[in-house]
C-alpha cells in the first residue's frame, strides 16, 4: 500500500488516459458517455411500453423510464468496467513487459475511469428526471455515492481477477460476454424485486449487483437510509476487493511470461 | 556505503512452456498453489554477481544467452524463478526505447505518463520538464503526437527522461546505438558525467567499445549461465577472441572439407614450432611490448634448406604480418640429417592484447611451392583501450595545424 501511494502520480495519469483515450480522436468526444446508456434506455422503453406493455407496480413516481433508469447507469458502470479492467493488463502488455511498476493500476485506472464517465452521467440523467417533475430523493445521495463506492471496490476485486486470468488465458475475454449478459437478466434492472418469485428471490439475494442496484434505485425513488442488511453488502464488496487483489498479487509476477 | 548496490545468488528464471489450452489451466493451477511442476524452458541458471555503487556493468554474450532477461530482473520487470536479489537503490530502465510512450499522445504528454512510470510526481516532473524537452531537442515536434516521431526522436526522448530522474542505476538495452552522430556524442559525454557522479550504470551490449569506456565491470553471459564476470577489459577481450575462435572454425572447417589435408610424404615439411621468451622459456602468453622468439624445425627430404613463410594471424584469421625468409636472404641451419632450425625474433611485440596465431609454412629452396603449415598459439596479455591490431610508432604533437584545431582522442 505505500508502494501505491508512491505510484499516485501514475495512478493519476492511468485515470486520465483511460477517460482521454477512450474519446480522443472521435468528433462527439465527450458526448458518447451518454449516448450509449440514452440509446439503451430508448430501446428498453420502447420494447416494454410500446410492445410488450408492461406495467410495474412500484415504478414510482416517474414512470418505467426513470425506473430504469436509476438502475441502468450502476449497471453500466459496473459492466464496463468488468469488461475493461479485465483487458486493461493485456492491452498494456507492451508497458508491462518493459517497465516495472504495480501491474494493478492499470486495472485500477480503467474501473474507476469507466465509474467517474458513468457517474457524471448518472448525475445528469438524474437531473433531467427531476426536471421532469418527478420526485426523487436527493437527500440519499451521499448514502447512494457510499453505494456506488463499495459497488466499484466490487467491481475492482471482479475485475482484478479477471484481468490476470486474460494474462494467461484468453477464454475470459469471451466468457465475459454472455456471462454479463446473464447477469444482466439475473439483476433487477429492468424489473423490480418484487416481482420475481419469491423461490427465486432467496437465490437472488446473493446477487451483490441486485442488492446495490435495487437498493440504489429504493434510496432515490423512496428515500430510505441506511439498514442493517447494507452492512453486509460493504462487507461483500471489500471482501471481493481484497480477494481478488491477492488472487493478482500471485499471478502478476508471472504476468511477462505469458504476456 | 558497504552494502552492495546489486546482490544476487543463484538467480534462475525458465519461462513455463505452455501450448494446449489444458496445460494453460494447470499452469494457472500451479502458480496459484504455488506448486512448481510446470514444464519449463530455463532461460537464465544460477548468476551469482555482486555489484558496488559506481561499478558499472557490461553484459555481454550472444544473442538469446539471457543477457536482456537479466536485465529485466535486475529492473524488476521480471521475477526470477529462483535464487535471492537484493537491490539497493533506485533504478532506470530503458529496456526498450519508446516503451510507455503512447502514440496518440504528444512528446510532451508522453514525457509525463514515462517520468511517472519511474515514480516521478506531477510537481516534479514539471520542474524537469524544461532540462528533458532541452536534452531531447527534438524542436517544435514535442508537441506532436508520437506517433509521426521517427525512431531517432522517440529514442531522444526516451533517454532524456532517463536522464532527468538521476537514478542510482540505470539500465539500458541495446539503446545507444540509435540516435545520430551528435545525440550519441551527448549520451556518451552525459553517461560519463554521471559515472563520475557516482551513478551506476548497466548496459548490454554488443559494441565491445562501449563497454570498455563505460563500464569497470563486465559480465559474460553464455547459455544462460554466467561464463565469465570480472574486469571489463579482460571479459571483453575473452569474448572477443571466443568469437574469432568461433568463426576461424567455422572457416577452417570449410577449408578442410576443399583440401586432403594429409600431406604426403617426402615433401618438405614443418616439424616442431614454438614460441620462447626473452630467457628462452617456452611460452603462449605474452605481455605486449615484450620480446618472444618464434623457433621451428623443418624436414628437407633432399638435405637442401626449405624457405620458411611465417606469418602472424589474428585469432579469426586476419593476417597482421607475414614474410618470407628468401626476402632477407635467410637459410636455416642444419641441425642433424634432413633436419633444419630457425629462429624468428619479435622485439618488442606491437601486437594488441587478444588471441593470435604464429603460422609457418615448409615450402622448397627455390621459395615457390608451399608444403606444409604449422601454427602455434599466441596470446597478447596487457590493458588498453587501443583498437585494432598492433600499435603503431606514434607520438601527439600539440604544435600542429592551426591555432583553433585541437588534437581529437584519448
Amino acid at each position: 500500500m505505500m508502494n501505491l501511494w508512491f505510484y499516485r502520480g501514475l495512478a493519476l495519469n492511468f485515470f486520465q488516459r483511460e477517460i482521454n483515450g477512450r474519446y480522443i480522436g472521435s468528433v462527439s468526444g465527450i458526448f458518447w458517455i451518454l449516448i450509449h446508456p440514452l440509446a439503451l434506455l430508448g430501446i428498453y422503453s420502447f420494447v416494454f411500453i410500446e410492445i410488450f406493455r408492461v406495467s410495474l407496480p412500484d415504478t414510482g413516481a416517474g414512470g418505467f423510464v426513470a425506473f430504469v433508469a436509476l438502475a441502468l447507469w450502476p449497471w453500466l458502470a459496473f459492466q464496463e468496467g468488468v469488461v475493461r479492467g479485465a483487458l486493461a493488463v493485456q492491452n498494456n502488455a507492451g508497458l508491462v513487459k518493459k517497465v516495472a511498476f504495480p501491474n494493478e493500476l492499470l486495472v485500477y485506472g480503467a474501473v474507476c475511469a469507466t465509474y467517474a464517465v458513468h457517474g457524471i452521467g448518472f448525475l445528469v440523467a438524474l437531473g433531467v428526471i427531476a426536471l421532469a417533475g418527478n420526485a426523487l430523493h436527493f437527500e440519499a445521495l451521499p448514502l447512494v455515492a457510499i453505494f456506488l463506492l463499495v459497488q466499484l471496490l466490487f467491481t475492482i476485486g471482479l475485475a482484478l481477477g479477471f484481468s490476470a486470468l486474460q494474462v494467461m488465458l484468453k477464454d475470459v475475454e469471451h466468457f465475459l460476454t454472455p456471462f454479463l449478459m446473464i447477469w444482466f437478466y439475473a439483476t433487477p434492472v429492468l424489473y423490480s424485486t418484487s416481482m420475481v418469485p419469491v423461490s427465486l428471490q432467496q437465490l437472488m439475494s446473493f446477487n451483490p449487483l441486485a442488492y446495490s442496484v435495487g437498493r440504489i434505485r429504493d434510496m432515490l425513488l423512496h428515500g430510505s437510509g441506511f439498514i442493517l442488511s447494507d452492512g453486509a453488502f460493504l462487507l461483500c464488496g471489500g471482501l471481493v476487493f481484497v480477494f481478488g487483489q491477492w488472487f493478482f498479487n500471485r499471478l502478476s509476477p508471472h504476468f511477462e511470461d505469458f504476456l | 556505503m558497504s552494502r552492495p548496490l546489486i546482490r544476487m545468488k543463484g538467480i534462475g528464471k525458465s519461462y513455463p512452456l505452455v501450448s494446449s489450452g489444458v496445460s494453460r489451466l494447470r499452469t494457472v493451477s500451479s502458480l496459484l498453489l504455488g506448486s512448481a511442476n510446470i514444464p519449463h524452458y530455463a532461460a537464465l541458471q544460477g548468476v551469482d554477481l555482486e555489484l558496488m555503487r559506481g561499478e558499472s556493468l557490461g553484459l555481454i554474450g550472444e544473442n538469446g544467452a539471457g543477457k536482456s532477461t537479466l536485465l529485466k530482473i535486475i529492473a524488476g520487470v521480471v521475477k526470477p524463478s529462483d535464487g535471492y536479489l537484493e537491490v539497493n537503490g533506485s533504478i532506470g530502465a530503458l529496456l526498450e526505447l519508446g516503451s510507455g510512450f503512447h502514440p496518440d499522445y504528444t512528446g510532451r504528454e508522453n514525457v509525463f505518463l514515462a517520468a511517472a512510470l519511474m515514480g516521478l510526481s506531477r510537481s516534479a516532473i514539471t520542474e524537469k520538464l524544461e532540462s528533458i524537452i532541452e536534452f531531447a531537442d527534438i524542436g517544435d515536434h514535442i508537441d506532436q503526437p508520437i506517433k509521426h516521431y521517427s525512431t531517432g526522436m522517440v529514442v531522444r526522448l526516451g533517454f532524456a527522461v532517463a536522464t532527468a530522474m538521476s537514478p542510482d542505476i540505470l539500465i539500458t538495452d541495446e539503446v545507444l546505438a540509435v540516435g545520430d552522430e551528435s545525440f550519441q556524442k551527448k549520451c556518451i559525454r552525459w553517461m560519463e558525467n554521471y559515472l563520475a557522479g557516482g551513478g551506476t550504470l548497466l548496459l548490454c551490449s554488443h559494441g565491445m567499445f562501449y563497454i570498455q569506456k563505460l563500464c569497470h565491470k563486465a559480465a559474460w553471459i553464455h547459455q544462460g549461465k554466467l561464463h565469465q564476470f570480472g574486469a571489463a577489459g579482460d571479459v571483453t577481450r575473452e569474448y572477443l577472441a571466443y568469437h574469432e575462435e568461433k568463426s576461424a572454425l567455422a572457416f577452417k572447417q570449410k577449408r578442410d572439407g576443399q583440401k586432403p589435408s594429409a600431406v604426403s610424404q617426402g615433401v618438405y615439411a614443418m616439424r616442431e614450432l614454438w614460441l620462447e621468451d626473452g630467457r628462452h622459456q617456452k611460452i603462449s602468453r605474452v605481455a605486449m611490448g615484450r620480446d618472444v622468439l618464434v623457433c621451428g624445425r623443418l624436414h628437407s627430404p633432399d638435405e637442401r634448406p626449405p624457405v620458411i613463410g611465417l606469418g602472424v594471424v589474428k585469432a579469426d584469421g586476419t593476417p597482421v604480418y607475414g614474410t618470407v625468409s628468401d626476402i632477407d636472404d635467410f637459410k636455416p641451419i642444419l641441425l642433424a640429417p634432413k633436419l633444419y632450425g630457425f629462429g624468428f625474433h619479435l622485439k618488442e611485440l606491437p601486437l594488441l592484447p587478444g588471441k593470435y596465431f604464429v603460422r609457418t609454412h615448409a615450402m622448397d629452396p627455390e621459395g615457390l611451392r608451399l608444403f606444409d603449415t604449422m601454427e602455434c598459439e599466441l596470446q597478447v596479455t596487457g590493458q588498453t583501450r587501443e583498437l585494432g591490431l598492433c600499435r603503431l610508432p606514434h607520438a601527439w604533437e600539440g604544435a600542429c595545424g592551426t591555432a583553433t584545431e585541437q588534437h581529437q582522442g584519448k
